[in-house]
């Protein structure tokens, strides 16, 4: 997964609900200097007999704000949506750069 | 007539006799009483030939390998049986998950554990024990999950004995009642069979949905709230109840390295005396004071102050019937004396009118 161009990531979720699942892995996707280079990650725990859906919401550099439906997509499809963003960002520092 | 073996034959002996014509040589040396083999050269070989004809029972099972359902020699199979041991001998035990910490990270979370554990206890008693024993560990989530299976579903009494062949030949009763046993392997089929949810009352399908990614646990060897407030404070730190140690007390807590560890752990349950509690839950362990001891001695005091209600209460009712008993005896007996008095009057008052 492209973790550069992600500046923020909030998540809410119920450990205890099996559709939390595609969040916890989505957190531990990131690489352990994910902190350090500068994105903010919060994370909210609700309590065990909470119905609320889990919820995980991302921020790119560019400003665009993702907001994931964790309850019905897998955490493939997720990688697979950050990522479809992540990659034209790449594309657009490559040229950049270049 | 071939050389008798008894049953306490060497168990080196069992291997070396059973496994084919090549062994007979040292066969032979090996048995004690042997005569043919000291005599001519050519009695060797019938003795040989004799030997040879003893035969393991078909369905001995050396008692150091017990039939499995699993490989017992695989690193996978063992590890799952260091769970169940872990999971039936651990009262307290908290569920992380560790969002790729490096190596650094893990030693700086573990020195801080280790200090504030250290804190709570004096030098030479149990709770220094506690916390010379607690253990933050990395688990192979897959096969904790099947290790909590095996300690919920199989239990060891209820299986029954299989029927094998001592080395005598003679049958003997052997019940296969181990983790890795195929009664264990069956037990926890039986009860997760299809796609059908758990019942809320188990444990397991309580805490499977926990069972996710990369996990850590902490067991403590005994539930002891206030080595679970230190660790709380430590781990998954919220100000009021359990507040992280000040920069001033302990500068290596506020550590860069430390730091960026506790941020990636992430407190999501725990089993605490086999029932699973969520992060509330845990805290609210965690915050019991002065520990069992404490919550004992309230017991303690609410049974006794209910068995002297319970005595007052008793002892009211016979009172009161006692009471209303004797009451209505004095009722009765002034009733019948005034009777009395009543009917003497009448009398004398006939003797009159006799007279």
């Amino acid at each position: 997964m492209i973790t550069r161009f992600i500046t923020d990531v909030t998540t809410r979720f119920n450990p205890f609900s099996a559709r939390a699942r595609s969040a916890r892995l989505f957190l531990s996707f990131l690489p352990p200097t994910a902190r350090a280079s500068g994105m903010s990650i919060t994370t909210q725990l609700l309590p065990r007999g909470s119905t609320e859906a889990s919820s995980l919401r991302i921020k790119f550099k560019d400003g665009k704000e993702m907001q994931l439906d964790c309850e019905a997509m897998g955490i493939k499809s997720i990688v697979e949506e950050v990522d479809r963003h992540s990659r034209m960002l790449q594309k657009e520092a490559d040229l950049a750069a270049a | 007539m071939p050389p008798r073996l008894r049953c306490a034959v060497p168990r080196g002996l069992g291997s070396a006799v059973s496994s084919s014509r090549t062994a007979n040589r040292s066969a032979v040396l090996l048995l004690p009483s042997a005569p043919a083999a000291v005599a001519a050269p050519r009695q060797y070989a019938t003795a040989a030939a004799k030997v040879s004809s003893f035969r393991l029972p078909a369905d001995y099972v050396p008692p150091t390998k017990p039939p499995t359902a699993r490989p017992s020699d695989t690193r996978k199979s063992q590890l799952l049986r260091t769970y169940t041991s872990l999971l039936r001998s651990t009262p307290l035990i908290l569920i992380f998950q560790h969002n790729n910490l490096t190596a650094v990270e893990w030693a700086a979370v573990r020195r801080e554990l280790r200090i504030a554990l250290g804190n709570v206890s004096s030098e030479g008693t149990d709770s220094a024990d506690v916390a010379s024993r607690a253990q933050l560990q990395v688990i192979r989530t897959r096969i904790f999950d099947v290790a909590l299976k095996i300690v919920e579903f199989h239990d060891p009494s209820k299986v029954a004995p299989t029927t094998t062949s001592a080395l005598s030949g003679e049958k003997i009763q052997v019940v296969y009642d181990h983790d890795l046993s195929k009664a264990a392997y069956k037990a926890v089929q039986a009860a997760t069979k299809g796609d059908a949810p758990l019942p809320e009352s188990s444990a397991y399908g309580q805490i499977s949905p926990l069972l996710v990614g990369p996990l850590a646990i902490l067991t403590l060897p005994a539930v002891s709230p206030a080595h679970l407030a230190a660790a709380l404070s430590v781990l998954s730190p919220s100000p009021p109840a359990f507040p992280a140690p000040s920069k001033k007390k302990n500068p290596g807590y506020h550590d860069l390295v430390a730091q960026s560890g506790f941020q990636k752990l992430m407190l999501v349950g725990g089993r605490i005396e086999d029932k699973v509690f969520d992060l509330e839950g845990v805290k609210w362990v965690g915050g019991i004071d002065g520990g069992l001891d404490a919550l004992r001695a309230q017991l303690v005091y609410m049974l006794q102050s209910a068995g002297l209600g319970l005595t007052s209460a008793l002892e009211g009712a016979s009172k009161s019937l006692w009471l209303t008993m004797e009451s209505r005896r004095s009722v009765l007996e002034e009733e019948q004396n005034g009777g009395k008095e009543g009917e003497k009057k009448e009398e004398g008052e006939t003797k009159e009118e006799s007279s």
